[in-house]
């Protein structure tokens, strides 16, 4: 499974190399960033309520104001099973979500800020584990995603950063909670961002 | 004018008083149904809705392999064809003061019962017969076995599901102090009992030698010293009465669950010599001994369950002791856990012998449970039979109020040349057979009502078990929670499970549970379980077994919570595993 992430980490680096190589690169900077995450799902919402996600991004300015962004990111969620039929047990959850998102952006300069707004493909792999049962779901997904991103230089390479992204995953599994499961939501997240050239 | 007045309030009252009256008896109908009633035939089919039947209000009363037998009206019949179900019209005069169901598998007996009255065949082996006037049941030709139609709807207890599983051998240890009781049971005591009945010449129901065999009974059991002695009254076939003996040992756990052995202790033989002679050793002075060797065997032994030794009476008349007995149990809400009757277990015709046990899908655990007692205490080999047409002795009224029972005989069809003959007598029965069955029946009997032992912890009072379910986004687990009461004698508990009530219990949790209760994540659901719980006490004797407490899933969880071999552990303070 940890190979499986790092391959498609590596592919989505890669891509972004390659588009680099194969257009003169104007711009390359790096960010990492944290935040929450905002499930879309109620049946999410209930068992887990908002998330902490970590996320760190490669983002190559292409050609004028278009870019190719390509990440990583990780969300954790704790949460506890919901009981029916009168069950009064406590069941702890744990759910774990790792994307790499390949996002396309239009940047736009507002002074000594700068605004980029993407559109891409996030590719995740989910898993949900009963910590003391034996029971546990893993899942793929690739899923749309949307980002509003924006960043505002403080020092020298340095900018404060910030970001949100919206993504649907709808996993196509479910309970009785919810039949399709979706996965995805917003998440807002706030960093730093470096640029290299 | 005051003589007018007064004659008018009494005509005024008694035009009230004849209204007030209940009309013909037709019981679990709704009122203000009418049109003229038929004896109907309902075929059994795969397809066959019961829900359909029960939401008619259909008086069935009779429960057959290939047919149910009901009672129907004009609405009836026509709400039964708007419902796609087909019926046909045995009688259209209905009801007859008696309808009997009589066995018509010899040759020859269908006609033989058609020279004496009315009879349609309704199943292979299976007759519908009644007369235009007067008692059907004296009218039946000597040797053709018979049921009174029950007196109610059996609808309520007849139940959409698949046929029992076939007979498992089980193993199970031998307990040494069952087999102590069972010891008790010998050979020579069962033939003096037979002995004692034989010699009243005849047990006819309706001679005075029939009640004079009922109390020779009633005085045995009361020798015992049993907690209640007691005979119950019942009318028969217009307007004849007998007597059912009915000897009661309280349970010290579950005083209100009984377990009953039971035997008919009248007899029969042909017309011409009945009244005078009919000695019916096989039939049945055999199963009547066997109940009182169980009720000796036993009587000194404290038990949870109460066992009631019944011995009923009109049975050759066709059944009429035991429905009474069983209707009013079912009326009184008596709670029935399982009926062993014997009747006709002393004959073998080829040796070894072995003793059939004849039960419906519900009461299969019953003869599974035999089998394994017949092996371990009685040395006598058993062969199930599952068929609801088989009901001709007095299990069948138990049936039809719903309650577990079985029917051991020594053949099905019979082979005793000496059937309802003057010559079944004492001298034509093989002991050792007759005594290999008569201690199954009594080891099953020990085994269910469970003696106490010295020192041992008492068995749990009270078991309750719950359905629960967690979710989570992707994964159900499905849990039966168990509770019980503390008891004081007790350092932990066990917990069984089966999914055939009353057999292949298997312990679920791995140390006793300290607390009471249990989550038992290896139910599934959309299934049916039985649970039992033990007390272990501080030295690690085990209790006998709690009441068993049956839980049954309503739907099915999604397939993600259907693995097996998990390992649960709730986080919360409860139960473990």
């Amino acid at each position: 499974m940890r190979a499986r992430r790092a391959a498609a980490f590596l592919a989505g680096l890669a891509l972004g190399l390659a588009a680099a190589a194969a257009a003169p690169a104007q711009e390359l900077s790096v960010s990492l960033a944290g935040g929450v995450f905002s499930p879309s799902s109620s049946a999410y919402r209930g068992i887990y309520g908002s998330g902490a996600v970590l996320a760190g991004d490669v983002w190559l300015k292409l050609h004028g104001p278009v870019g190719l962004a390509v990440g990583f990111s990780r969300l954790s969620d704790k949460g506890f099973a919901v009981a029916g039929d009168g069950g009064q047990e406590t069941y702890p959850l744990e759910f774990r979500r790792t994307s790499v998102p390949v996002v396309a952006f239009y940047q736009i300069k507002v002074g000594p800020a700068a605004l980029r707004l993407g559109a891409g493909v996030g590719l995740h792999s989910y898993r949900e584990t009963w910590t003391t049962a034996d029971l546990e779901y893993k899942g793929h997904k690739a899923a749309p995603r949307l980002m509003l991103a924006a960043a505002v230089k403080v020092a020298g390479r340095l900018s404060i950063f910030g970001q949100a992204c919206c993504e649907s995953i709808r996993t196509g599994r479910g309970t009785s909670l919810d039949v399709n499961v979706n996965v995805g939501g917003v998440q807002v997240l706030g960093g730093l961002s470096f640029r290299i050239f | 004018m005051k003589r007018t007045k007064v004659c008018l309030a009494l005509i005024l009252a008694s035009i009230v008083l004849l209204s007030a009256r209940p009309g013909p008896a037709r019981p679990d109908r709704p009122a203000g149904r009418g049109g003229a009633l038929a004896l109907v035939r309902i075929p059994k089919t795969a397809t066959l809705p019961l829900g359909t039947l029960v939401r008619l209000g259909i008086d069935v009363r009779q429960d057959l392999a290939t047919c149910l037998l009901a009672l129907a009206d004009r609405d009836d019949m026509t709400m039964l064809r708007r419902s796609g179900i087909r019926f046909s019209v045995l009688d259209r005069n209905a009801p007859r003061p008696e309808y009997l169901l009589v066995e018509t598998g010899l040759p020859g007996a269908l006609d033989s019962l058609r020279a004496a009255g009315r009879a349609v065949a309704v199943e292979a082996g299976t007759a519908v017969f009644w007369t235009e006037r007067g008692s059907a049941a004296a009218e039946v030709p000597a040797g053709l076995p018979s049921k009174v139609l029950p007196a109610r709807s059996v609808l309520p207890y007849l139940r959409s599901r698949p046929a029992a599983a076939a007979a498992a051998p089980v193993a199970a240890v031998q307990d040494p102090l069952v087999e102590s009781i069972v010891s008790l049971v010998s050979s020579s005591s069962l033939a003096a009992d037979v002995q004692t009945l034989q010699d009243l010449q005849t047990r006819y129901a309706s001679t005075t030698n029939c009640e004079s065999a009922g109390d020779s009974l009633y005085a045995s059991f009361s020798a015992l010293g049993l907690d209640d002695v007691h005979f119950e009254s019942f009318t028969f076939s217009s307007g004849y009465t007998s007597r059912n003996v009915v000897a009661e040992k309280t349970g010290e756990s579950f005083p209100g669950d009984f377990y009953i052995i039971c035997a008919h202790y009248d007899s029969t033989s042909p017309s011409a010599t009945r009244q005078t002679l009919a000695p019916g050793a096989d039939d049945n002075a055999s199963g009547a001994a066997a109940v009182l060797g169980a009720a000796r065997a036993l009587a000194g032994y404290p038990l949870d369950y109460s066992v009631r030794f019944v011995a009923f009476s009109a049975e050759e008349w066709g059944l009429w002791g035991s429905r009474a007995y069983a209707d009013a149990a079912r009326a009184r809400g008596e709670r029935i856990l399982g009926v062993i009757n014997l009747d006709m277990i002393a004959y073998a015709n080829a040796v070894p012998e072995d003793l059939q046990i004849i039960v419906n899908d519900s009461s299969a655990w019953l003869a599974d449970l035999f089998a394994i007692a017949g092996a371990q205490y009685g040395v006598v080999t058993t062969a199930r039979m599952i068929d609801p047409s088989i009901i001709y002795s007095d299990h069948s009224p138990f049936w039809d109020n719903g309650y577990p029972a079985l029917l051991a005989i020594e053949d099905y069809p019979l082979n005793n040349p000496y059937y309802h003959q003057t010559t079944d007598t004492l001298d034509r029965l093989n002991l050792d057979f007759f005594t290999a069955a008569a201690r199954g029946a009594t080891g099953l009997l020990a085994g269910l009502a469970q003696p106490i032992r010295d020192g041992y912890p008492a068995a749990p009072a009270r078991l309750t078990a719950a359905w629960e379910t967690y979710r989570s986004l992707f994964n159900t687990l499905a849990a039966v929670n168990l509770e019980w009461d503390a008891q004081a004698d007790a350092a932990g508990y066990n917990v069984y499970r089966t999914t055939t009530s009353h057999l292949g219990y298997v312990k679920v949790n791995d140390e006793p549970i300290v607390g009471t209760s249990f989550s038992d994540t290896g139910a599934v659901s959309g299934g049916e379980y039985y649970y039992v719980l033990t007390a272990v006490g501080p030295t690690g004797l085990e209790s006998n077994r709690s009441r068993e407490n049956a839980w049954r899933s309503a739907a099915a969880v999604p397939a993600a919570a259907a693995s097996s071999g998990r390992t649960i552990r709730p986080a919360g303070p409860r139960g473990i595993r």
